[in-house]
């Protein structure tokens, strides 16, 4: 080696150090590829249509479902397969195992179908009679007759929900009153004579609303009963080979038959699944349907919560870097920010419940909200709660972020407006917070990026398993902050530890948690393209 | 705030003395520029020019444990009273630095700063601002087509016009240069020289170099510094050629410095 270092010619022998520093790198990047990998492939096995195979038993059974998984059997030769068979409603059981030599012939025809439906997951099996909605008997070959009246019930469903939100609208007058009757009923003085003339004046109002709005209910009643009596009417009664199973149309969701799709059917039929999932309400505990509501909670919580934390973070820095006096108190805030930023998120969880919830929501409802008392209307946990504790946990990513943006700006350009006669405030303004604007926006990307994934600190702060109505909606004020919410990060933990049947969730849970590492990099994503586009208009003709 | 008087003292400093922290840096400087011309201040590095220069605008403010006794006099005021509005004397007295600093805005935004700055919105008077200014510091044939590029994009010695320009649209009485050419090449500082020279009949000017060729050719009065002491003030011309002080003239022959 000391010979060939005499030359200035040949290959240069690399150090052990770079050999070492590349190693870890790619190393890292395969563990990042196989975590999204392992991800997004139990995630499309959920969406995936999955060919359904008839099992004909030596025993003379028989089950219908997918074949889920095949392993060696733990007890001597041989193998075992599992099959997912649904219909849990028969025996209780969605899934078996079954050893090779108990299989006595296995074919996958492709009349056998898989029915999605609102109850007890999905039925596996054979289409063996199809009443339409007038109670009238279809042949369950055809399968256009078949969509047709999916189809129908599909538009029965939708006049459905339309109905009962009009029935709603047209409720509130009386509603309100109920609500205010039942404050007063409850308040402390209720047995006063002023309440109590109050309570008798409400009364009356109650039954004159009432009987205005009465007719109007009635006829939404009655069209809501005969699109019921319509849906009950439409029926499948599927044979799934260890029991028949009769679904009545209301409580259809989806009907397929996968083992009559093309590659491109069963990919498109993968994409529809897809997008349900992410448009339709959770079902059965969470456990089946889409996660609607979680992703919309998700979205907007890292909303409110980079608009609390922008102005806040960024003030701080701002006058940690421009009008602090330089010395041991500033040293101990900058300390302190950068240790706050290493607290345990569920420290920030309870910092959230005994401030926010107990102290700031706990005071607001004795002055605002007495009369509801003990029932708490914002000391209890909810969206806005949650992301001001959130704001808080990013509060040091933006401070110090900001702060190195802010200092980054050239004193010259400091300066040169200084000696210009622009006050400090101009200054800012105009040169500083412009030119730290790319550093100040990385500390909201790393911010956002953090607070859509945390998920401990809204565990006490608000977030839930199922929220009846989402915190945003179209009847006033619209963003309803005190309301809880649902969360991805939860509905994850959830749905894969809490559900009644995590066997069943566990690829739900995958879809999930892709749908959640996809708004961190969308979100992400969206925040670097505005950073360049600032960037770019700033400099100006120089790029 | 009158230019007008009848002793027009228009830069003076008064037994000035200036410390950094426990440091002194100006020792007991008292030093009358002359109006409409040209002075420069030279000695070797770390002498206390820049910092003397610094104390006509109150640049040395923006500097921690800076402290100051003495006097400093623009047009017979005290630059230090406590009733000085400091933007105001920042727009009557101009500075240029050693780098140029363009901001990194269009050219005419870097040139309409000031004003801008000062609450000037009319835009027909921001554009009359900026020509006048162009073409006060030369510049105004080489960029009127991309006023609205950025600044970032010019030369070197482009950008340093531009903040000679800049300084210029603020109609200062003074102009301080901190040693505006030392990171140019020859040509852009002939040009800057040349802008200088028209530009003395207009305002006064104090001009910190490190280049005696370039004290020589634009100054019309020069003062030597040395370990924040002036050693010698007078003509140009008499200091370069029979200067009094011995160490002026080893200074300026190359013997040290």
């Amino acid at each position: 080696m000391a010979h060939s270092r005499n030359h200035i010619h040949g290959a240069p022998s690399p150090s052990p150090g770079i050999w070492a520093s590349a190693l870890a790198t790619g190393i890292i990047l395969t563990m990042l590829a196989v975590l999204i990998g392992i991800v997004a492939f139990n995630a499309f096995g959920w969406f995936w249509p999955a060919e359904i195979t008839e099992v004909n038993l030596i025993d003379g059974s028989r089950v219908i479902g997918p074949a889920v998984q095949t392993e060696a059997r733990p007890s001597g030769a041989g193998e075992r397969t599992k099959f997912k068979i649904g219909s849990r409603d028969i025996d209780g059981r969605d899934f078996r195992w079954i050893d090779d030599d108990q299989i006595e012939s296995l074919q996958s025809p492709s009349e056998l179908v898989r029915v999605e439906r609102s109850e007890y997951g999905d039925v596996f099996g054979r289409l063996t009679k199809i009443n339409d909605t007038t109670g009238r008997s279809l042949d369950p070959s055809d399968t256009r007759a078949l969509q047709a009246m999916l189809q129908h019930g599909q538009d029965l469903r939708r006049q459905r929900r339309n109905l009962l939100e009009e029935r709603e609208t047209i409720r509130r007058p009386l509603t309100r009153i109920e609500e205010k009757l039942a404050l007063k009923e409850r308040s402390a003085n209720a047995q006063s004579p002023e309440t109590l003339q109050e309570i008798d004046a409400l009364e009356i109002r109650r039954q004159k609303v009432e009987a205005r709005l009465l007719p109007k209910l009635d006829g939404t009643d009655r069209a809501v009963a005969d699109i019921d009596a319509e849906l009950e009417r439409g029926l499948l009664v599927i044979d799934t080979g260890r029991g028949v199973v009769t679904v009545a149309l209301a409580d259809v969701i989806n009907v397929g038959f996968p083992n009559d799709l093309s590659f491109g059917g069963q990919v498109r039929e993968t994409l529809k699944r897809g997008v349900e999932f992410l448009v339709a309400e959770p079902r059965e505990a969470n456990t089946e349907g889409g996660i609607y509501p979680a992703l919309f909670g998700t979205v907007l919580l890292v909303l409110l919560m980079t608009l609390a934390v922008v102005p806040l973070g960024v003030v701080t820095a701002v006058y940690m870097t421009e009008y602090a006096r330089k010395g041991w108190l500033l040293n101990l805030a900058t300390q302190a920010v950068h240790n706050l930023a290493g607290v345990p998120s569920i420290v920030f969880g309870m910092f959230g419940l005994g401030f926010f919830i107990y102290g700031v929501g706990g005071t607001l409802d004795r002055w605002f909200y007495a009369e509801s008392l003990p029932t708490p209307t914002l000391g209890t946990g909810g969206i806005l709660w949650a992301s001001l504790t959130l704001a808080l946990l990013t509060l040091p990513v933006v401070v110090v972020a900001s702060r190195e943006g802010l200092l980054a700006v050239p004193r010259d350009w400091r300066d040169g407006s200084r000696a210009l006669g622009s006050t400090q405030w101009q200054t800012l303004r105009t040169i500083i917070l412009p030119a730290a604007m790319p550093g100040i926006l990385t500390g909201v990307i790393l911010a956002i990026g953090r607070a859509a994934g945390e998920v401990a600190p809204l565990m006490l702060t608000g977030a839930v398993k199922l929220a009846p109505s989402l915190p945003l909606d179209g009847s006033a004020p619209f963003l309803h902050l005190d309301r809880k919410f649902m969360h991805l990060g939860f509905h994850i933990y959830d749905v894969s530890m809490q559900s009644p049947n995590v066997e069943a969730a566990k690829p739900m849970a995958f879809a999930t948690t892709l749908v959640l590492l996809a708004l961190v990099a969308g979100l992400n994503l969206g925040a670097i393209v505005i950073r360049r586009r600032l960037q770019k208009a700033y400099r100006g003709g120089e790029v | 705030m009158s230019s007008h008087n009848t002793t027009p003292t228009v830069l003076a400093s008064e037994n000035l003395d200036l410390y950094y922290g426990e440091t002194q840096a100006l020792k007991k400087i008292s030093l009358t520029m002359p109006e409409r011309k040209v002075t420069a201040l030279i000695g070797p590095s770390g002498c206390g020019k820049s910092t003397y220069l610094r104390c006509f605008n109150r640049m040395n403010d923006t500097i921690e444990g800076v402290r100051l006794e003495g006097k400093v006099l623009v047009e017979g005021h005290d630059v230090n009273a406590r009733e000085v509005d400091l933007e105001r004397l920042r727009t009557r007295v101009g500075m240029v630095f050693q780098k140029s600093n363009p901001f990194p805005m269009t050219i005419a935004d870097n040139i309409t700063y000031g004003p801008r700055m000062a609450g000037v919105k009319n835009k027909a008077r921001l554009e009359e601002i900026t020509e006048k200014a162009l073409r006060q510091a030369d510049l105004w044939n080489e960029v009127k087509d991309r006023l609205s590029e950025s600044a970032l994009g010019l030369s070197g010695g482009q950008q340093q016009r531009v903040c000679i320009a800049r300084t210029l649209a603020n109609e200062p009485h003074i102009i301080l240069l901190d040693e505006p050419a030392s990171a140019l090449d020859p040509i852009s500082t002939a040009k800057i020289e040349e802008t200088l020279a028209h530009l003395k009949e207009r305002y006064t000017i104090v001009i910190v170099t490190h280049n005696l060729q370039q004290a020589a050719r634009v100054a019309d009065v020069t003062a030597f510094f040395m370990l924040g002491e002036v050693i010698e003030f007078g003509d140009t011309t008499t200091m370069f050629t029979n200067p009094a002080n011995s160490m002026t003239e080893e200074y300026i022959t190359g013997r040290f410095g």
